[in-house]
């Protein structure tokens, strides 16, 4: 499967997988906001056909001094997945590297967060134990069906 | 008129009031609503014909959501003060809030006559000139602009990009030149700076001025002023060959080294060094073994081998590309290596192997299954998928279900292996049977949307449209109206266009219609969503990206659910002309079965409940802001009664096909319907375009030689010949299309001898020997044809048949139906409608059973 950087015309694809894989879902606009706003982040694995099998959405979050926690600038996974038929092709591990690289070397990126299902078995292990990703902490309800959320984080002066 | 004139009498106000008018432009820029009101009934009860306050006070109620009244006062302060820009600006941010783009710059033009500097209207008027596409408008405000702040950064910016998007690349250079020179305090880390280079650069490459392009380039990346890499190598590859510069070989192995993965980097490569990926070629061989060698995690390398080897190194290279996705369980592995069976060789070999490997692994039935001498059953277990996928796409489903019998008994615990039965069953023409097995996959991993997507599709294409919303529902939103109402929300294309598809084959075109319109209500929100982009790139400066957006939206409607949305929309439409007893049928008496009653019934509830809750809530406050978006009107048409019963159905069907005329030329289907509808509509000139250009894509194509002879026939029984040009014109091309001394008839016969073994094709001729009013028998025979020895009947085409003969009323329905029942032997889709009715309950009530031990998700 061909991996490379998200494209204007991958939008359609990348919100179609969206819907098709997972229950958080969104609008054109939004997709389109973060191609627009930070277009060297977001990666998509296409099949031979130009199908998009595959896709990370990630953002920047700015450098934040207002909060109690003043945060420094750092990436953000919005949404990974790759559509079940295509995996054990290690898409999602390349897909996030990829953008991981992009982040630090264009934004200065320090570390990336993400937010996954406290049950999510299969993709915890990926965070952790394939990316190096470590638990912040626990946000309880976090998702809309009520389920808890693990906030992770990844230092990216390690990679 | 470039004085400035003294203020009229009618708008000028006394010192208190010309205060009072200051504080309610801040109150509104603020949002201090019922503020603002206030003060704003404060001016008008001395100046009550005041037509500024008059706007605000219209615009702010409009804000306040009481927006019919609103609007009235912003109409009526227009009407009072004509020379305000005021008032004009107030009136375009109406219309552009309605979404009236037209309009709203025509106000905003006219508020720019009285007052040319005004920085806000200016902007707002460049980003409605974007969203027209009216470019050169664009440029003069743009220029505009920057002749009045230029220490603006924006500004510059601005002018180069509207000096692109109208074509003028020079001017958009020399744009950014003088921009960049005048730059003082870059930092050393800058990004928005970083990308307004690449911007320009691209330009340059875009202008073919590549070495400029390259040098610019390469001195803003050992500056570091450009900060993203990947672009900064992307490009410099990109122009280092076409300068056919020695570099370039250099540049995209480090691409490739950089991203293994990127098939692109691959083609720039072998396009540098004048090799071919597609035909065979040692020398591009010995490239790529080298590349999977150095890049061993990479599958790319070794994938494209396969596509240029030939012969043993083809078959050493497939022996192991396989083994290796078989050891590894790759789901995907038959998918990606399918597109080499267009070589029957290759093809062939692939069997061979796959089914070398299946003996291999066949665990042994005497060894006891804990023996450590036992094959990994699990390598077994995907080589029986693979195959079973193998011969479900050659056209073997028999041999295809034994096999994925076998991996069944074998691992009945992997969802993979159901929904390949699934796809097993559905292409042999079982989708009852498809969408059991595909809900046994599902019934494996209850938290896994894909399977329920799935599953819920494979229901629709089964026709049971309310078990499939009731499928979705486990996973949409609780709190939405039905489970189809959230899914339209969001813009699902995937359910709209399935829903809308089984509805049609349902016999429900009324509801068909409704989610074909509700495709392109999505298509009308993402063209819509560009709007904010054209001010907010220029400030982020993410220029390439947003040039790329304008593109894009540019061609949007040429997407391919739109096209078929479009397509499909307009079938009906032009079969409610021909007979408009289906619209009336339906529109007269809704008839709903008990279940369609029951949901309908539980949708108003829930409308109704949605309706009343905000009622319950806090009274909301006078100071909310609603914008100057109108809301959304509740849908008063939800079975799509209004839609079916139109009274001009092709001029409907002509509105959604104009984009598709310009944007999806190469596209037959697009023009027979262009055609069907024209010249219905009696425009004989649009429906001689359009035969015209699907002739000159495929004059072969059975759905053309239809429209073909369907033209020649209506041109020779016109009652009279249309005026010159058109009647010459006409007559013309009806020579060309059946030549002089042939009759129709006689032509077509021969187009059925040319193509007497493709069934589309013979469908096509006896369609049209209908159409010359052939006796029925003479038809069918003609029909019956596609059952002959040497034709390829496949189970859509019987059913086009299937429909044709049922159209023209034809005695042997039942025969031609019975006759395909046999050949397809495990389809569904040919038994007769009552016994596939009764099927469908047990299967269903089956899935209902299982439904109800199902863990539903959290």
């Amino acid at each position: 499967m061909n991996i490379r950087l998200a494209r204007v015309d991958d939008m359609m694809g990348m919100q179609a997988a969206n819907l098709q894989n997972l229950p958080e879902n969104y609008v054109m606009k939004f997709w389109i906001y973060h191609a627009m706003t930070w277009p060297q982040i977001s990666y998509v694995a296409e099949d031979h056909k130009g199908r998009i099998v595959g896709y990370v959405l990630a953002k920047i979050e700015e450098r934040n001094e207002n909060e109690n926690e003043p945060q420094p600038v750092h990436g953000h996974v919005n949404s990974i997945s790759v559509l079940r038929s295509y995996r054990r092709l290690g898409l999602a591990k390349k897909l996030m590297i990829l953008s991981q690289q992009a982040m630090k070397e264009i934004y200065k990126a320090e570390y990336v967060s993400l937010h996954v299902r406290k049950s999510n078995k299969a993709a915890i292990g990926l965070y952790r134990d394939t990316l190096g990703f470590e638990v912040a902490k626990v946000e309880k309800k976090y998702y809309g069906d009520g389920e808890d959320a693990l906030s992770m984080r990844l230092e990216l002066k390690d990679i | 008129m470039s004085k400035a004139l003294p203020v009229p009498a009618k708008r000028h106000l006394p010192s208190k009031e010309a205060t009072l008018f200051k504080e309610l432009l801040t109150l509104y820029e603020t949002r201090q609503l019922k503020k603002g009101l206030k003060t704003a009934d404060q001016i008008l009860k001395k100046f009550p014909e005041h037509g500024e306050t008059i706007c605000m006070k219209g615009l702010l109620l409009t804000h306040m959501g009481r927006r019919e009244e609103g609007i009235d006062f912003v109409k009526k302060g227009v009407k009072l003060d004509l020379t305000s820009h005021i008032v004009w600006h107030v009136f375009g941010l109406i219309q552009k809030g309605e979404k009236n783009y037209e309009e709203a710059l025509k106000s905003y033009t006219q508020a720019l006559r009285f007052d040319k500097e005004n920085l806000n209207i200016l902007r707002d008027a460049a980003q409605l000139q974007t969203q027209l596409r009216l470019f050169d408008a664009l440029v003069e405000t743009r220029h505009t602009l920057l002749k009045i702040r230029p220490s603006l950064r924006q500004h510059w910016i601005a002018l180069a990009v509207a000096y692109h998007l109208n074509g003028n690349l020079s001017e958009a250079r020399k744009t950014l030149e003088h921009y960049e020179r005048t730059l003082k305090n870059v930092a050393d880390y800058d990004i928005e700076h970083s990308e307004t280079l690449l911007y320009h650069v691209r330009i340059l490459e875009e202008m073919e001025d590549y070495s400029e392009a390259l040098s610019l380039l390469d001195v803003n990346s050992k500056s570091r002023a450009i900060v993203d890499r990947t672009a900064i190598m992307e490009c410099r590859a990109r122009l280092l060959s076409k300068l056919k510069s020695d570099e370039a070989e250099h540049a995209w192995r480090a691409l490739i080294e950089h991203n293994p993965d990127c098939y692109d980097y691959y083609r720039g490569y072998f396009s540098n060094q004048g090799l071919s990926l597609e035909n065979s070629s040692q020398e591009a061989l010995d490239i790529l073994r080298q590349f999977s060698s150095q890049l061993s995690k990479a599958t790319a390398p070794r994938r494209l081998a396969l596509t240029i080897a030939t012969g043993d190194e083809f078959r050493d290279l497939a022996k192991s590309y396989l083994l290796s996705g078989l050891t590894k369980g790759i789901p995907s592995l038959f998918v990606d290596v399918k597109s080499l069976y267009t070589n029957a060789s290759k093809r062939d070999v692939i069997e061979e192997l796959a089914e070398a490997a299946r003996v291999e692994f066949t665990p042994s039935s005497d060894t006891p299954p804990s023996s450590a001498e036992d094959t990994d059953p699990t390598i077994y277990l995907w080589t029986l998928y693979f195959l079973a996928q193998h011969h479900s796409y050659l056209g073997r489903p028999k041999k295809a279900l034994e096999t994925i019998t076998i991996a069944l008994e074998h691992t009945p615990t992997l969802p993979e292996v159901h929904t390949c039965k699934a796809r097993i069953l559905k292409r042999a023409g079982d989708l009852l049977g498809a969408a059991k097995s595909v809900n046994d996959a599902r019934l494996l991993d209850g938290q896994d949307r894909f399977l329920n997507t799935k599953c819920a599709k494979y229901l629709l294409r089964a026709g049971c449209v309310e078990e499939a919303s009731n499928m979705l529902g486990l996973f949409t939103k609780k709190d939405a109206v039905s489970p189809g109402a959230d899914l339209e929300d969001m813009q699902s294309l995937l359910y709209l266009m399935e829903e809308a598809d089984a509805h049609y084959r349902n016999g429900k075109p009324n509801l068909a219609l409704k989610k074909y319109h509700a495709v392109q209500k999505v298509f009308n929100e993402i063209e819509d969503d560009q709007y904010d982009f054209h001010g907010y790139n220029l400030r982020k400066f993410t220029l390439n990206i947003y040039m790329k957006l304008v593109k894009w939206e540019d061609q949007l409607r040429s997407h391919p659910a739109h096209v078929k949305a479009a397509l499909s929309a307009s079938r009906i439409y032009i079969k409610i002309h021909d007979d408009p007893s289906i619209a009336t049928a339906i529109t007269s008496s809704p008839q709903l079965t008990g279940a369609e009653k029951k949901a309908k019934k539980k949708a108003k509830k829930a409308a109704q409940k949605v309706q009343e809750e905000p009622k319950k809530g806090p009274t909301p406050s006078a100071n909310e802001d609603k914008g100057l978006e109108p809301v959304q009107p509740k849908d008063d048409d939800p079975e799509g009664l209004k839609l079916i019963g139109v009274s001009d159905p092709l001029e409907q069907a002509f509105k959604l096909l104009q984009p598709l005329t310009t944007l999806v030329t190469d596209n037959i289907d697009v023009w027979t319907v262009v055609y069907d509808v024209a010249i219905r509509r009696k425009k004989y000139l649009q429906a001689l375009q359009a035969l015209n250009h699907a002739r000159a894509l495929n004059v072969e194509h059975p759905e053309v030689h239809v429209r073909s002879m369907h033209f020649r026939q209506t041109i020779d029984t016109l009652p009279e010949e249309p005026p010159a040009p058109i009647g010459p014109l006409l007559k013309e091309v009806a020579q060309k299309v059946v030549p002089e001394g042939l009759s129709i008839l006689t032509f077509n016969g021969q187009y059925l001898q040319r193509h007497i073994s493709e069934p589309l094709a013979v469908l096509a001729a006896a369609k049209v020997a209908h159409g010359l009013k052939e006796p029925v028998q003479e038809v069918e025979q003609v029909v019956f044809g596609v059952l002959g020895e040497g034709t390829q009947l496949d189970i859509p085409t019987a059913l086009k048949v299937l429909e044709f003969l049922t159209e023209i009323k034809s005695g042997r329905v039942e025969e031609f139906r019975s006759v395909c029942n046999k050949q397809f032997e495990i389809s569904t889709v040919f038994k007769p409608l009552t016994e596939l009715e009764a099927l469908q309950k047990r299967t269903l009530s089956g899935e209902e059973e299982e439904k109800e031990e199902d863990i539903s998700p959290a």
